[in-house]
């Protein structure tokens, strides 16, 4: 982490507001607050290091916001948001926000949320790691190779651009639109199935235990998610 | 009612009312012999009546084809379509009022029989919105009101809580805050199933499901153990967020209220999918295994909202399926899901993606 790092909070109600401000003030971020929409704008140009930002707000709606900010840049984006509403978290990831919390959710899942996607951010323009690892799993980009506790994992070219894509983003949700359209192309985001049959072949390869996956997380109604890997290297 | 029937159950009815007239015609022409006019003129009454609770339409052809019919074969001068005693004209009246009664008294009656239908409707409802004010005022109140004590003693200078103290109220407030949570996850649940809301299917492997379920209750099953065994390649077309909940409150009702080890499986049953989840506990008590799927039903020793598994049954049948709740073979409580299979969409991805791009 450099310095002090600015989070933008968009978000109408003052409680949460509240909330927010002092959680992420005891863990050292400064924070800037709107409470709509055209605040949120006007705020973002002080480049803020991250958004959190809260869909239903009393002048429009936070995909807006994304949208705008997607059109000059890549600051991080984590939407929060009500449970129910997964139609609207995947219009929002769609349009380019990096993850997403339902709310209410508890201050350790949104520090660890922040930190992956800051992690995110500060490695964009840099040199990609060439390795990721999750746990047992260890994906090898240069090589194009796969193992899981050091035992080699042979891997079909779809399946292993599927986790090579939920690695490059571990910890964060990627949609279903995206994996189909990052694997199969653009004709092909229609196709949940053809990600859930690869997913589950995915899992049988690579999980101890296919029905209780500990690293290749459903997040039902939305996509899938690489656990973790900084948070989670020891399964409880 | 008449005006709600197709064309083919329209037709019907005044078939029924001709083939009435007529069965008693030829009754009449075979018996005329025996029966004086006023009972012959009784029997065409009965036509009459038989297609009256058909509907006023019937009820008028018959009176037509009766009249026509008692005039033509039996009043003097037979064969004609002369009436030569003006009696008769009065027996004719009297058909068609017969019939006319009838018909009007049979519609008012189905009119009322479609009243109550709709009035039993609004009850249920009403009784559904009796049900949330009831959850509303005591499963969120409850947990507001320890939360709220819980934090007003926290902020009091003069309540002299040590440091276990402290702790112990800041933990029940995050416990009840997560209680609140699933309460309204469930309210959001039961009210997208009751007002009958079309699921949105999708081709979903049981074992993503299941998997899903137990990612989400994580924490609750820490410490318990969860034998999972799922015959591979069954999938359900279910809608991913509905279903999920849905097994999450039937795994989540094994730990509160059975005792583990907690089982759930998969296989395929001719054409369906069945999904059990089963505790070792103490199983339910004789007779309340339908009850348990009841609104507001639940065990009095344990608290939580009665609506967990009232979701289960909503969610399932939404789908087409069945759940049942009996005893297990070691006589804790068995769960039991049956939903049509489904077999995969056909699609060969790989191949098919493989031959649009080069692997990387």
């Amino acid at each position: 982490m450099t310095g002090e790092q600015i989070i933008l909070v968009v978000e109408d109600e003052p409680q949460m507001r509240r909330v927010l401000r002092t959680t992420l003030d005891g863990q050292g971020f400064r924070v800037i607050e709107a409470g709509s929409l055209a605040d949120g704008m006007r705020a973002a140009r002080d480049t803020p290091a991250l958004v959190l930002l809260d869909l239903g707000l009393p002048d429009g709606d936070g995909l807006e916001l994304v949208r705008w900010l997607r059109g000059w840049c890549r600051v991080p984006v984590i939407v929060i948001s009500a449970r129910g509403r997964e139609a609207d978290k995947v219009r929002v990831l769609d349009a380019g926000a990096d993850d997403y919390l339902t709310k209410p959710f508890g201050v350790a899942e949104l520090i660890a949320r922040i930190r992956v996607a800051l992690r995110h951010s500060a490695a964009l323009g840099g040199p990609e790691e060439p390795v990721v690892e999750a746990g047992p799993i260890r994906v090898d980009f240069p090589r194009h190779e796969v193992t899981v506790d050091g035992v080699a994992v042979h891997l079909t070219p779809i399946e292993f651009r599927l986790l090579a894509l939920l690695a490059r983003h571990a910890g964060q949700v990627l949609t279903h639109r995206m994996l189909l359209r990052e694997v199969w192309g653009p004709s092909a985001i229609e196709h949940t199935h053809y990600l859930r049959v690869h997913m589950a072949t995915l899992r049988r390869k690579l999980e101890v235990d296919p029905a209780r996956p500990h690293w290749l997380l459903t997040e039902p109604g939305v996509g899938y998610r690489l656990r973790d890997p900084g948070r989670a290297a020891k399964p409880t | 009612m008449a005006v709600t029937e197709n064309r083919g159950g329209r037709s019907g009815t005044y078939a029924v009312a001709a083939a009435a007239v007529a069965v008693v015609t030829g009754l009449g022409l075979a018996v005329y012999v025996y029966l004086e006019m006023v009972d012959l003129a009784m029997l065409y009454l009965v036509a009459i009546m038989v297609a009256a609770v058909r509907g006023r339409g019937p009820a008028l052809l018959a009176a037509s084809l009766s009249v026509a019919a008692y005039n033509f074969c039996f009043t003097p001068p037979r064969f004609t379509l002369v009436v030569a005693d003006a009696r008769h004209l009065v027996t004719f009246a009297v058909m068609f009022v017969t019939g006319l009664a009838i018909s009007t008294l049979t519609e008012r009656l189905r009119r009322r029989e479609a009243e109550v239908r709709e009035a039993t409707v609004r009850a249920r409802s009403e009784e559904l919105r009796s049900s949330i004010l009831s959850v509303v005022s005591h499963d969120l109140r409850t947990p507001l009101a320890v939360i709220l004590g819980a934090a007003t003693s926290l902020r009091d200078p003069a309540s002299n809580l040590d440091a276990g103290g402290r702790e112990e109220l800041l933990d029940t407030v995050v416990q009840e805050a997560e209680r609140l949570e699933r309460v309204l996850a469930n309210l959001l649940s039961m009210t997208r199933v009751e007002t009958g809301l079309t699921p949105a299917r999708e081709w979903v492997p049981v074992e993503e499901l299941v998997g899903s379920a137990l990612t989400r209750l994580e924490r609750i099953l820490a410490g318990h153990t969860v034998e999972v065994d799922l015959e591979r390649e069954l999938a359900v077309s279910v809608d991913p967020v509905l279903f999920e909940h849905a097994l999450v409150n039937l795994i989540e009702n094994a730990v509160k209220h059975g005792a583990p080890p907690i089982a759930v499986r998969a296989r395929r049953r001719a054409d369906e999918v069945e999904i059990v989840v089963e505790d070792s506990g103490a199983g339910l008590p004789a007779g309340t295994e339908d009850a348990v799927f009841k609104m507001f039903a639940r065990a009095s020793s344990a608290p939580g909202v009665g609506l967990g598994l009232a979701i289960v049954r909503g969610v399932v049948e939404a789908h087409g399926g069945r759940v049942i709740a009996e005893p297990s073979d070691a006589g804790g409580a068995r769960f039991r899901l049956t939903l049509p299979a489904t077999p995969q969409p056909a699609a060969a991805p790989e191949a098919m993606a493989d031959d649009e791009r080069a692997a990387p």
